[in-house]
C-alpha cells in the first residue's frame, strides 16, 4: 500500500476510535444501567481490535506476512 | 543478496515475536489489576471521579497513537522528515498525558487514597503502573527520534517500528483502564 493510502487509513482508524470513545462516554453519563458494563466492555474490545489490527499490525505476526517493509 | 534479505526478514520476524511475547506477558499484570478492581469494588465508582479528565486523557493518547502511526508509515516509506515530525508530536502528547496524570489526576484522587478505599488502591495501582509504561515509552521513542535524527533506519527500521508498536501497546492498555476507572459504575 502506498504512503498516502496508509496515512488515510490511519486517519479513518482515528475517527473510528474517536467515535467509539464518544459512544462509551455517552453510555457512562447517560446511565444506560445494568447493561452499561457489557456495552462498555464491547466498545473497549472494538477499540482494542482497531488498534491491534491497524496500528500494531498484529497480522504481521504470521511468518508469511512478516518482513522489513514496516 | 536473496539470502541476506531472507535472513533480515527472519531476524525481523524474531524481533517482532519477541516484542509481542513481552507485551503479552506484561498485559497479564494489567489484567490482574483490572480483575482486582472488579473483585474488590464490583462496578462501584465514587461520584468524585473526574470523568471529563479521563476523557481528555484518552483523547491525548489516541492523538499520540495517530501521530505514532503516521511516523511508522513515514519511516517505512523513507520519509525521514515526516517521521521525525510525527514522532516528536507523539512524544509531546505523551509528556502532556504524564503531566496531567501527575498534576491533576493523582492530586484529585487523594480523596480516596489507599489504603482507605479499595477503589483508590485500584486507581493508584493501575494509573501508576500505566504511567511508568508511558514514561518508558517516551524514553524509547526519544531513542528512536535521536537515531532517526542522526540518519539511522535507512536500511532496517525495525527499531523505530518496534518502539512505535510498544507505544500503541501503552494506548491499548489505556483502552481498558479508562472505562474501568472512569466509566463503569
Amino acid at each position: 500500500m502506498e504512503q498516502a493510502a496508509q496515512l488515510s487509513l490511519g486517519a479513518r482508524v482515528l475517527i473510528g476510535l474517536a467515535v467509539l470513545t464518544g459512544a462509551e462516554f455517552w453510555v457512562a453519563v447517560s446511565g444506560v444501567g445494568g447493561a452499561s458494563f457489557v456495552l462498555l466492555a464491547l466498545i473497549a474490545l472494538a477499540k482494542a481490535a482497531l488498534i491491534l489490527e491497524y496500528f500494531m499490525h498484529v497480522g504481521k505476526l504470521s511468518p508469511s506476512e512478516s518482513g522489513g517493509d514496516g | 543478496m536473496t539470502t541476506a534479505i531472507a535472513t533480515l526478514k527472519y531476524q525481523i520476524y524474531n524481533r517482532r515475536l519477541g516484542l509481542w511475547l513481552f507485551m503479552l506477558s506484561d498485559s497479564m499484570v494489567f489484567l490482574a489489576l483490572l480483575a482486582a478492581r472488579y473483585y474488590m469494588q464490583g462496578t462501584h465508582r465514587p461520584p468524585e471521579v473526574n470523568q471529563t479528565l479521563g476523557l481528555f486523557l484518552t483523547c491525548l493518547l489516541l492523538a499520540s497513537s495517530f501521530c505514532a502511526n503516521r511516523a511508522d508509515v513515514s519511516i517505512a516509506h523513507g520519509d525521514r522528515a515526516a517521521f521525525l515530525r510525527n514522532l516528536a508530536a507523539t512524544i509531546v502528547l505523551g509528556v502532556m498525558f504524564l503531566l496531567l496524570v501527575a498534576t491533576i489526576e493523582w492530586p484529585e484522587a487523594l480523596h480516596y487514597a489507599p489504603p482507605s478505599t479499595g477503589f483508590g488502591t485500584a486507581l493508584f495501582s493501575l494509573t501508576g503502573l500505566h504511567a511508568t509504561h508511558v514514561l518508558s515509552g517516551i524514553i524509547v521513542l526519544l531513542f528512536a527520534l535521536f537515531k532517526g535524527w542522526r540518519g539511522g533506519y535507512a536500511q532496517d527500521h525495525w527499531g523505530a517500528e518496534g518502539s512505535i508498536i510498544y507505544w500503541h501497546f501503552v494506548d491499548l492498555v489505556w483502552v481498558f483502564v479508562y472505562p474501568t476507572l472512569y466509566l463503569v459504575g
